[in-house]
């Protein structure tokens, strides 16, 4: 990759930054154009997105160097195909997100917020393509913070009693495992002297110091979970997931927990790539337990849920849990499972918030029983719903039944049955909870009065959205061969 | 690409050509309904009639290929037709057709909701039908899962419901227990899952308690839909509950998709002789000869009409799974006709059953005293049936029997003969009744009043009438000549001879 193409995958992550910035001046000359400049800057930086395709070579990274700095000392951008694959999700969930907030953020939030949401949600998406992409072990720590105080700040924006409570519910959780992070970072780079991944996974094949090494590593995958909300770390997550305002649980549920689940991976396959010692591997085991737990703890949990958001974001656990354990199956099968159902689990379960914040926009409707009946009078936000539970169930044709295959081969290959079958019963569970409410939505009559006059569907500014996030799910399940190739050959050389 | 198979659109067109009848539920003005059912029966009728324009490339030992999309080597989503896929998409094509014809007249509310799962499950039942491998088998069958369940809730009565959760439960298990059996048989059988061979797996490559696991849970996931006891529970709960038409291809096409299922699991993934060296053939069949017996015990209980006919099926559909595991060339010719013979007589059955509720709303044979004078064509109809179904001669259900019982003497297990008697002799105890009661039993038969006179003007309806008729007419037809190219034989031979050269 050479000319002014190599300057793109930065130009993505700056775009939004920039934007964010500009945000508060736009704002003081017209506040009405906030949302459509914020949609523009990602929109911009999408366009970038897709002018790489094909330029990212599976087998293999780019890396680019900030202002020119050489690494060691400067910060450096390692852009992957599984990177770049992640970095184009965010930005299309987050565009999507974006576009949906403005009639939805006009009601929910006071009018002086309405610009900071949007700066707060501009630097949420550009920190996390940051994340996914950055070849630097303490860049990633910045962007995780911005991405982790945007988030906080962003499901209190309503400002309401319980949104505060579950923001300051999420900061208790979610500051101690930044500093772990810090910790993390702070004993590597006390034994090596080096905070570019690259070079850290080059010293610590040579690295004597074999206990701060291991301390390290276990301290900053705990960490990690805090963010990824994996079993039993993950008592902030239905709370803030349910309290925050719909296209923010999307992009929170969707994206947020995903990209930093994908995190453990970065610091074990990029950083640790010789995985020398016993505890690294019996950390992974640790880990895939904890990951079988969420599958089924989530699960039963989501079940027993009467609140329509409460139940997605208990889904979202469960999920979490798929990833972990896609990740710990260390093949390629595995990891591309786990990389296919950030995708598919995002998209999907974008889409289901973003129906609950249409119910919740039409009438206020945030309990599973109140939805009898919904299809006669929204039936576009209804089938979108069905469409996208099908991806979270992972019935095929849907994206969520090429990710369940991965993962499950991938267990299966790994000798890690019991796994699979978790992972089966996981998605039984899903199965579960989305048909209760697919059988409300359909199959039951609405009750006398309960939907009081006639209600019309959501505005096409938030149907939109929805239905191109549930048309996406059918999308890259049938077309999921146009990336699995190359997935399976980004994981093959990130192993 | 398969060895020998001709790269051809042709596969995809019955696929899609039900999709007609759902754009003309979507695209037709709410004014005219019955021209959007008329298209949906156009629909219908057309799938049809392509696959029958197929007959002659097929019984000439031509196949057809097509590639919709490979997710990686090994992994695609592709059509393909072989002499057994065509054979079911036939059987399937022309049920459809009828049970679509029938349904315009039967069907009273939420037309468009019934009408467009029915077109939808019969595209992807004909996708399973002509699947080239496992994988794309149960991408269709998981939808045509799915896609039936509005078809059993239709009347959205609580029994309805009752048996539509019921339903639910459990397909989403089999499924998983099916996903985990394909999964396993793609890990061990070398990353390839196609149907073209006789025989994909092999000892040489896994291990014998692989094997053991992919046979068994492909038995177990296929084995729900095929009703095998004990996993048959959801059966006499969804054909009761749903309407007529439903219930006939539920019991004439949809369970006999789980039979498929396994054919393709013993003819093409495992291999008749990777089954017999594996010692597992017989074990599924205690399985499927328990199920015979007790089925039709169950039969004799129930005093509702269909759900006696739904116990009755049970019993049918494990005389194809019987039949399948003899390892004898005339018990698979007979398991892989039978397919297409049970789908005739009682799919009829069941017709019938719905015109006997619509014409005098009854659904239990205790009430049906008389009901032969009252509906005489829709009884002879369905005495015909019954009797084909004891298999008495000339009928499609004797063939049936006779090759299934000259397979076991084949396989030199003639217990095998003994157990489809006794289900033959439970047949007649649970049919006979239903047919003396029609004829030979009236209103006030006991104090010597004089039987009722025959009233013909009732059967009116030929959109009923006909379907039944033209069953009835084909169960004995197909009985007697047997070789005629296109009826079940010169389909199933072709088959067989491929397995047992």
């Amino acid at each position: 990759m050479s000319g002014g193409i190599r300057h793109l995958p930065i130009l993505m992550i700056t775009l939004p930054m920039v934007g964010a910035a500009l945000m508060p001046f736009i704002s003081y000359v017209r506040r009405g154009a906030v949302p459509w400049a914020s949609a523009l800057f990602l929109a911009a930086s999408s366009a970038l997105g897709l002018a790489l395709i094909g330029k990212i070579p599976p087998d293999g990274s780019v890396g680019y160097r900030l202002g020119g700095w050489e690494p060691p000392f400067g910060i450096e951008l390692m852009v992957d195909f599984t990177g770049y694959f992640l970095m184009m999700v965010v930005c299309g969930i987050s565009l999507l997100s974006l576009v949906y907030s403005r009639p939805y953020i006009m009601r929910e939030v006071e009018g002086g917020k309405i610009t900071a949401y949007y700066v707060l949600f501009l630097l949420l998406s550009a920190s996390m393509m940051g994340f996914v992409v950055t070849g630097d072990i303490f860049n990633l720590f910045v962007f995780m913070e911005i991405l982790s105080i945007s988030s906080y700040a962003l499901v209190a924006v309503t400002g309401n009693r319980n949104a505060v409570r579950a923001a300051f519910k999420y900061l208790l959780m979610g500051a101690p495992s930044s500093i772990m992070v810090l910790l993390g970072i702070g004993l590597l780079y006390s034994v090596t002297g080096t905070l570019n991944m690259a070079d850290l996974a080059m010293r610590i094949g040579e690295s004597g110091y074999r206990e701060v090494l291991i301390a390290a590593y276990a301290v900053l995958v705990l960490a990690f979970m805090v963010k990824a909300a994996i079993f039993p770390l993950h008592l902030w997550l239905p709370d803030a997931h349910s309290i925050a305002p719909s296209p923010m649980s999307a992009m929170l549920s969707g994206l947020v927990v995903a990209v930093s689940a994908f995190a453990i991976g970065r610091i074990t396959f990029s950083v640790f790539t010789t995985r020398p010692w016993g505890l690294v591997s019996s950390t992974l085991e640790a880990l895939a337990a904890a990951g079988a737990a969420a599958v089924l703890f989530g699960g039963i949990m989501a079940i027993y849920q009467r609140d329509f958001k409460m139940m997605i974001a208990y889904s979202t656990v469960s999920h979490m849990g798929y990833i972990v354990l896609g990740l710990t199956a260390l093949n390629p099968e595995g990891l591309t499972g786990a990389v296919y159902h950030v995708l598919d689990h995002g998209v999907a379960k974008a889409c289901l918030f973003l129906c609950a914040g249409n119910f919740i926009y039409r009438k206020g409707i945030r309990r599973i029983d109140q939805l009898k009946g919904a299809w006669q009078e929204m039936p576009w936000t209804c089938f979108a719903f069905a469409l996208a539970a099908w991806s979270v169930i992972g019935l095929p044709p849907s994206a969520g039944f090429i990710s369940k295959w991965y993962l499950v081969y991938g267990n299966v290959k790994a000798d890690r049955v019991p796994y699979a079958v978790v992972l089966l019963l996981g998605s039984i569970l899903a199965a579960v909870y989305c048909f209760r409410v697919i059988y409300y939505m359909f199959f039951q009559p609405g009750e006398e009065g309960a939907w009081g006059d006639k209600v019309a569907d959501a505005p096409s500014g938030m149907l939109a959205p929805t239905w191109i996030l549930s048309l996406a799910t059918l999308f890259f399940g049938v077309f999921s061969y146009l990336f699995i190739d190359s997935l399976l050959k980004a994981a093959a050389s990130l192993l | 690409m398969p060895e020998g198979a001709t790269r051809s659109v042709v596969p995809l067109l019955p696929v899609l050509l039900p999709w007609i009848s759902l754009v003309a539920i979507l695209l037709m003005p709410k004014k005219a309904p019955r021209v959007r059912l008329w298209l949906c029966f156009a629909g219908s009728a057309l799938t049809f009639l392509v696959v029958i324009l197929m007959l002659p490339g097929v019984l000439d030992g031509k196949t057809y290929y097509f590639k919709l999309a490979s997710i990686v080597e090994g992994l695609e989503i592709s059509l393909y037709v072989d002499t057994l896929g065509y054979y079911f998409a036939l059987v399937l094509a022309f049920m459809w057709m009828l049970a679509t014809l029938y349904s315009i007249s039967y069907i009273d509310h939420k037309h468009n909701r019934f009408f467009a799962f029915l077109a939808l499950c019969c595209s992807f039942l004909i996708g399973c039908a002509f699947s080239r491998n496992m994988f794309t088998y149960f991408i269709f069958y998981e939808m045509m899962t799915f896609g039936s369940y509005p078809l059993i809730i239709h009347e959205e009565t609580t029994m309805a419901r009752r048996a539509g959760y019921k339903y639910l439960v459990y397909a989403i298990a089999a499924g998983t227990v099916l996903f985990f059996a394909i999964i396993a048989n793609y890990f061990w059988g070398g990353g390839v899952l196609d149907f073209e061979r006789w025989g994909l797996l092999s000892l040489e490559t896994a291990s014998r308690a692989a094997l053991l696991t992919i046979f068994f849970t492909y038995i177990a996931g296929f084995g729900v839909k095929a009703a095998i006891m004990p996993l048959h529970g959801w059966v006499p709960d969804a054909h009761p509950a749903a309407p007529s038409p439903a219930s006939a291809l539920l019991s004439g096409v949809i369970l006999k998709a789980g039979a498929f299922g396994i054919m393709r699991v013993i003819f093409n993934l495992f291999g008749v002789d990777l089954m017999k060296e594996l010692g597992v053939h017989w074990i599924v069949a205690v399985f499927a000869c328990i199920t015979i017996v007790m089925a039709s015990v169950f039969a004799l209980t129930q005093d509702n009409l269909k759900r006696r006919l739904a116990y009755s099926s049970i019993g049918q559909v494990s005389y194809i799974i019987l039949g399948l595991t003899m390892v004898s060339r005339d018990g698979a010719l007979g398991g892989v006709m039978h397919l297409a013979h049970h789908a005739l007589m009682k799919a009829c059955l069941f017709l019938c059953a719905g015109v006997i509720l619509v014409k005098t709303g009854k659904k239990n044979i205790s009430e049906m005293r008389g009901i032969g004078y009252r509906l005489p064509v829709t009884m002879i109809c369905f005495s015909v049936c019954a009797l084909a179904m004891m298999g008495t001669p000339p009928s499609v259900g004797f063939i049936s029997k006779w090759l299934l019982g000259s397979g076991s003497m084949q396989a030199g297990l003639p217990v095998y003969v003994v157990i489809l008697l006794v289900s033959s002799l439970l047949n007649a105890a649970y049919f006979l009744p239903i047919i003396y009661t029609a004829f030979f039993r009236w209103e006030g038969d006991e104090e010597g009043a004089h039987h009722p006179k025959l009233d013909f003007s009732t059967e009116n309806d030929q959109l009923m009438m006909g379907p039944v008729v033209l069953l009835a007419l084909l169960v004995v037809v197909v009985g007697i000549w047997v070789t005629v190219p296109g009826f079940p034989y010169s389909l199933a031979s072709r088959v067989v001879d491929f397995i047992f050269p």
